[in-house]
């Protein structure tokens, strides 16, 4: 951020446009310190064994809880298993055949798209006008503040819990205030009806997704100089203008992280879709993370060996929609049109 | 400085070996050697929030002061179960005891003891034949039963009154007659609540099949997609799609917290129910006036009653042998065992189980029927995996635009696609 500082006073588009550059640049000099400290090690003689002791807490850990499992997820999609979950040879590539040519799996793969990219795009449009509301001055701000906060506490099982029973077709809060009001006749079924299933999960979607995002754009609009928007306004730049041509590229950052980690989570997320549409036949409302839990335990296949293929498939597949973003912004950051 | 850091180091060491040590000891206890266990593990599924744990940390006090063997409770929701049991079995982290819906898969696997290896004699002849046979796989008894229950036709007595209905049904025709009476009286009223959501379908499905001469499995054949099999789900589609009688949408209605709901607050006609409902309507929901009959019938025969029951069972590990067979004998012994289903407000599995809940009148209805009760064929491996496709799929066979004859021909075709 610092170098958005001293960069941006310069007030020509591209320095803006630049701006992404110690974001990435940030992650990636993660090997620069290390070697500093390879250095100092040198000077101080302490052994190599020693500065492994220090880490293998660290390194066990990590090795305990990330690569373990993902060694024995690879290693189980690779395994014929049966129902029990007696594992009973090597199955080749028929799991990841038998995954992919499921009819089921085109729906679940458009599911899928639907809700990333819909709870993505919303939240990060609400949490853009959100945060500029709450980086104002305003009195009562604090309270504000903490009320956009409850959803990310609360737990997701319970948020999704409470969202079923304010849209159940019978005893639902929501049907209730309708038919009470006279707009509707009869209640809806928004938990039965497909697409009126698919609204409501991204409502609920979004409703938690948003705390995380807005205090995103809180601290990136901090970061913001206001020498910027003063010379913007001397120089008569409208207040839409000073947003697009100032406010959103400095945010660019912030825009990245936002995307990036909501479509990593609201990819992976299972309470609210398992919740929501947990009394549902089939697998017409399921996403991909659902869908793998139901092969392993709820569907007739009742297959961990395929559940894991898919899991491997769902790694894939979020680790594509990343780069390509990343890629896609990043060109766009060097190349302004 | 130097301290801190040699403090440090040892702290380091010592989450090294804890961590380690964390990582050995998922071996539980199978790792305890020797000749016998130590402990047992016993996965217990969670029946009510109320009773289960209850008598299971008596028992398991019990079962510790009689054997000196520890006994290791878990207890596990039903949402859960499927998943943490396929998992231990998958990591190998087998429990010695596990209670569950199914045990064929397992039976076929190998992994169980057989009721000639942990079953005391007298136990074994204890139990109600029925479910000998059902818990038998090819010729070996290792499905133990833990309890029972029997569904009936529960109905509100108010809401038939009101809509000038004076005795429960006894044929298709009376009951759909009936279910539209009740839906016309409006305000919500609902002629049945049929619940067909994945929750627990194949149970729903049973009960209407057994009613019209129909099976899952006869004579060691599959006969899911017969005549009369395809002319009960017709009929089950036709009671929401063409006569409107039934709740919202029954293929995404679930039993516990979509159909019950609806009886419990007195706004279903009928429902198919069972000692638990009953239990919380008597304690819970008493403005509920309701009544028990026996199912309908579709062929006008008798009505037939669906049973279900689930096991307890045990798994082959070296040295539990006897520990197992001195968990089963204890729990069997009658004050255990009926202790507990009383509580649980289900039905016995024993002969001296019927004896003990002769007396109670709020019984009588399914213990008549009990020894003749209709099971699912939990009994061939291969139900396991014909009940989920049930679970998942007959919600949308029974939907407007749903097929109940293709989805019945699909499920026999993979029903048999199993041999």
């Amino acid at each position: 951020m610092a170098r958005v500082l001293t960069d941006a006073p310069s007030g020509t588009r591209l320095a803006p446009a630049r701006a992404p550059k110690p974001s990435i640049g940030g992650r990636a000099s993660g090997p620069a310190p290390s070697s500093r400290r390879g250095r100092r090690r040198g000077a101080n003689e302490a052994s190599g064994w020693q500065a492994l002791l220090w880490l293998s807490p660290a390194l066990l850990l990590i090795a305990a809880i990330v690569i373990y499992p993902a060694i024995t997820l690879f290693s189980t999609s690779f395994s014929e298993y049966s129902i029990t979950g007696i594992r009973k040879g090597d199955a080749g590539f028929a799991n990841y055949a038998g995954f992919l040519s499921s009819p089921d799996l085109p729906k679940v793969v458009l599911n899928t798209g639907i809700w990333v990219v819909a709870v993505v795009a919303i939240t990060i449009l609400i949490g853009l006008a959100l945060a500029q509301f709450l980086s104002k001055d305003f009195w009562g701000r604090r309270v504000v503040r903490w009320a956009v906060i409850v959803p990310w506490a609360a737990a997701l099982v319970i948020t999704s819990q409470l969202f079923r029973l304010l849209f159940d077709y019978y005893h639902g809060t929501i049907n209730a205030v309708l038919l009470a009001l006279h707009v509707i006749p009869k209640p809806i079924d928004f938990l039965g009806n497909p697409p009126l299933l698919m609204a409501s999960m991204i409502l609920v979607g979004v409703y938690v997704s948003l705390p995380f995002t807005a205090y995103l754009f809180v601290a990136g609009l901090s970061a913001i100089p206001t020498d910027v928007y003063e010379a913007a306004r001397i120089d008569g730049a409208s207040p839409w203008q000073i947003y697009t041509t100032i406010t959103l590229p400095l945010l660019r950052p912030a825009m990245l992280i936002a995307v990036v980690l909501n479509m990593i989570y609201v990819f992976n997320s299972f309470p609210i879709i398992w919740i929501m549409n947990g009394s549902n036949p089939g697998f017409g409302n399921d996403t991909l993370i659902t869908y793998m839990y139901k092969i392993a335990f709820k569907s007739a296949q009742h297959d961990v060996g395929v559940a894991a293929a898919a899991g491997v498939f769902n790694v894939i597949v979020i680790l594509i929609a990343v780069i390509v973003y990343v890629r896609l912004t990043r060109t766009r950051a060097e190349n302004p049109s | 400085m130097r301290k801190s850091i040699r403090r440090g180091a040892t702290l380091a060491l010592a989450s090294v070996a804890a961590i380690s040590l964390a990582a050995c000891s998922t071996n539980g206890s199978s790792g305890s050697g020797g000749d016998s266990v130590k402990s047992i593990k016993v996965v217990i599924a969670e029946y009510s929030p109320d009773n289960t744990a209850k008598f299971w940390k008596a028992f398991a006090k019990t079962y510790e002061e009689t054997t000196k063997v520890k006994l290791d409770l878990q207890i596990i929701s039903w949402n859960d179960i499927d998943q943490q049991s396929s998992t231990m079995v998958q990591t190998n982290n087998l429990p010695d005891i596990l209670n569950l819906n199914t045990y064929a898969s397992y039976a076929a696997d190998g992994l169980l003891y057989s009721g000639d290896e942990v079953l005391p004699k007298d136990t074994a002849e204890d139990i109600i034949p029925a479910f000998v046979n059902s818990g038998t796989y090819k010729g070996k008894f290792y499905g133990m039963p833990d309890l029972s229950s029997a569904r009936a036709l529960f109905y509100n007595k108010d809401l038939f009154s009101q809509a000038g209905i004076a005795k429960p049904p006894t044929t298709w025709d009376e009951f759909r007659d009936d279910a539209k009476k009740v839906t016309a009286l409006g305000n919500g009223a609902v002629g049945y609540a049929q619940p067909l959501g994945p929750e627990e379908a194949q149970g729903e499905l049973a009960m209407w099949l057994f009613n019209n001469g129909g099976t899952f499995k006869k004579d060691g054949k599959w006969t899911l997609d017969s005549p009369e099999n395809v002319k009960t789900l017709e009929f089950m589609k036709g009671l929401s799609v063409t006569d409107g009688v039934t709740q919202n949408n029954p293929g995404s209605t679930n039993r516990t917290d979509g159909a019950f709901p609806l009886f419990e607050q007195g706004k279903a006609g009928m429902i198919v129910g069972f000692g638990p409902l009953q239990g919380a309507l008597d304690k819970d929901f008493t403005g509920v006036n309701y009544g028990i009959a026996p199912m309908p019938s579709g062929n006008k025969a008798d009505p037939q009653t669906y049973g279900v029951t689930d096991y307890l069972m045990a798994f082959k590990k070296k040295g539990n042998q006897d520990a197992v067979k001195q968990f089963y004998k204890l729990y069997y012994s009658p004050d255990q065992i009926n202790t507990w289903i009383k509580a649980e407000g289900f039905l016995p599995v024993t002969q001296s189980g019927l004896k003990s809940f002769e007396s109670e009148d709020k019984l009588k209805v399914y213990l008549d029927t009990l020894p003749n009760i209709h099971l699912t064929p939990t009994d061939d491996p291969e139900w396991d995996k014909v009940k989920l496709t049930i679970q998942q799929n007959i919600g949308l066979a029974v939907a407007p635009d749903g097929d109940p004859a293709k989805f019945l021909k699909d499920l026999q075709a993979q029903a048999e696609a199993g041999k």
